[in-house]
């Protein structure tokens, strides 16, 4: 089988990675910020797959279902964070909630 | 896994079965005394493990944990710190929440994800410890969840440590592209052989950044001042010390295993960070009006302090590190635990609810002021030894414009802090109500802020002891 050479994989995932780093620091609803997060998280993933295809290790794979579990809990307390927020400020804009200022 | 395995994982087993034990507990019977004791057993039982664990230590524990003198040691720090946590939020929970109890589960959690931390040995452990941090504690900051400033605070905090692990795992990642390995050991043995040392370099700057924003140093700090006043007050201990306790044990290890050559390869970007933190973080508090944001901004100047001892290398700097390590537990957690005494009601975290605090309380001021000049570094308290131990180290390893550094900003820390301790001296103005009615103190919260006061003067006075256990552990983690 003709293999992708690895470069390919993790230029990949750092296209992927700066595409959702873009997102966080641009969109302003707090949704989408998450997504943003999602798909940052994702490239480290998919990174860890090339990687872990590099030495023909599943350590790589292992790292990929660990990262994939992490970002549900991370999005589980986020979206409940971010009802809380609506209840709130009766928005989900980033930057309505800014009672204090840093 | 052997026997031997499991009795020296004990203390982490210990802390694990009691969040679950909570978590069932708490299901079927809501009383806050009750998950309280679970929770103070749970860590108990943890810290009676700690010598039986040593018996069997070190000890590799699959590749993942390894648990040694060193890991044990900030064990024990983290495990005492989260039970001062835990009874000092008993009364402050009891008077702001209806359902108290999910605190000391999410506090439980922190805590094992902080020892799986300070215990890891491979990238696989230090993620999973990570996060597990990080999680418990978007819960623990906005815990007080109709409270807008707390919801605030987590939104802001969760997003900026999810976008900082994802910049940790990018640079695992590459490490392993490049290596073929993720245990800190043979990552220091192969680094030396790497073909591209340049995204080495880059995919450690990339962990860096995550360690970075949970210590809070200069670049990274800018979450510190919201999260340490919207959180609270117990929680924003919490994040004050164990967390970046976990962290900073970790960091020694790591750059322990990485070996010489990649210190000083990054030794110029760290001293950079160590001394914009130390100017940061003063210069910042001192246009706070805030009683948590002036001591989130002195934080990240202890930071900075903590890095010197850091950069200073050598058997000398790790101990002086652990030292100041401690005495920074100890001030901090008696400084949010007095501001978590004060609040009733609302958060006493205005300067102002601290106006005449030594006519009204004179014990509580007492205390507050004890650890304010611990923090400050004044003789017999334990902030002085911590300060004393990381100059000498500094001028040991001749780091001339770190130690001078150092010497600044602490001159100008002791304004923000007097500024703070001269308040509880005025008098109340004619005619004006008393700011806050400070509640009183219940028998458990001050327990917790006398011990701690009694072990900041004994570290202060009688130093020995403690350099002593700190010496023998950090010849482990140097022989390693």
């Amino acid at each position: 089988m003709a293999s992708v050479p690895i470069e390919y994989g993790l230029l990949l995932a750092g296209a992927l990675f700066a595409l959702g780093l873009m997102g966080v620091l641009v969109r302003r609803d707090i949704v989408f910020i998450l997504m943003s997060l999602e798909i940052m998280l994702n490239a480290t993933a998919l990174a860890f797959v090339t990687a872990g295809a590099k030495w023909a290790q599943p350590d790589g794979q292992v790292m990929f279902l660990f990262i994939l579990s992490m970002a549900a809990a991370e999005v589980a307390v986020g979206l409940a964070l971010v009802l809380k927020l609506y209840h709130q400020f009766k928005t989900v804009d980033a930057d309505a909630a800014s009672l204090m200022h840093g | 896994m052997t026997k031997d395995d499991l009795i020296a994982l004990s203390p982490l087993i210990a802390i694990a079965l009691a969040s679950v034990v909570v978590m069932v507990v708490i299901a079927f019977y809501r009383h806050r005394l009750t998950a309280l004791i679970c929770s103070m057993a749970g860590i108990a039982l943890a810290i009676a493990m700690l010598p039986v664990a040593a018996s069997r230590a070190p000890r590799q524990i699959t590749p993942l944990l390894i648990i040694d003198q060193y890991a044990l040691f900030y064990f024990g720090l983290l495990f005492v710190a989260s039970s001062a946590v835990a009874l000092l939020a008993y009364t402050y929970l009891g008077r702001r929440e209806r359902q108290p109890e999910e605190f000391y589960l999410a506090l439980l959690f922190a805590t094992s994800g902080g020892a799986a931390l300070a215990a890891s040995n491979h990238f696989a452990s230090f993620f999973l410890g990570l996060e597990l941090l990080s999680v418990s504690l978007y819960v623990l900051i906005a815990y007080p969840r109709e409270r807008a400033r707390s919801v605030e605070a987590g939104i802001k905090y969760l997003i900026l440590a999810a976008a900082s692990a994802a910049f940790t795992l990018f640079g695992m990642a590459l490490v392993y592209a490049e290596l073929g390995t993720m245990e800190f050991a043979r990552i220091g043995a192969e680094m030396i052989r790497a073909a591209r040392p340049e995204l080495l370099l880059i995919a450690q700057a990339m962990i860096f950044v995550g360690v970075g924003f949970k210590l809070a140093v200069a670049p990274f700090h800018i979450w510190a001042p919201d999260v340490y006043e919207g959180a609270p007050a117990p929680a924003t201990a919490f994040v004050a010390t164990v967390s970046k306790g976990a962290v900073f044990a970790l960091l020694v290890r790591y750059f322990a295993n990485l070996g010489n050559e990649t210190f000083q390869s990054f030794f110029p970007a760290l001293a950079l960070i160590a001394i914009a933190s130390m100017f940061v973080g003063n210069l910042l508090a001192l246009a706070q009006h805030n009683v948590k944001r002036i001591l989130a901004c002195s934080s990240i100047a202890h930071m900075g302090y903590l890095l010197v001892a850091f950069l200073a290398g050598g058997s000398l700097g790790a101990t002086a590190a652990a030292f100041y390590l401690v005495a920074y537990f100890v001030n901090s957690l008696i400084a949010f635990g007095v501001v978590t005494v004060m609040s009733g009601r609302r958060e006493a975290d205005e300067l102002e609810d601290y106006r005449g605090l030594f006519l009204r309380r004179p014990w509580l001021a007492t205390i507050f002021l004890a650890a304010l000049l611990s923090l400050g570094g004044i003789p017999l308290t334990a902030g002085f030894m911590g300060k004393f131990y990381v100059l000498m180290a500094s001028v040991e390893s001749a780091l001339w414009l770190l130690a001078v550094t150092l010497a600044i900003n602490t001159m100008i820390s002791f304004y923000y802090y007097l500024r703070v301790a001269f308040m509880m001296f005025r008098d109340a103005p004619e005619g004006e109500a008393v700011p806050i009615a400070a509640p009183s103190l219940s028998v458990i919260s001050a327990a917790a802020l006398a011990v701690l006061t009694l072990a900041l003067i004994w570290i202060g006075v009688y130093p020995g002891a403690l350099i002593h256990t700190i010496q023998s552990m950090v010849a482990g983690l140097i022989r390693l």
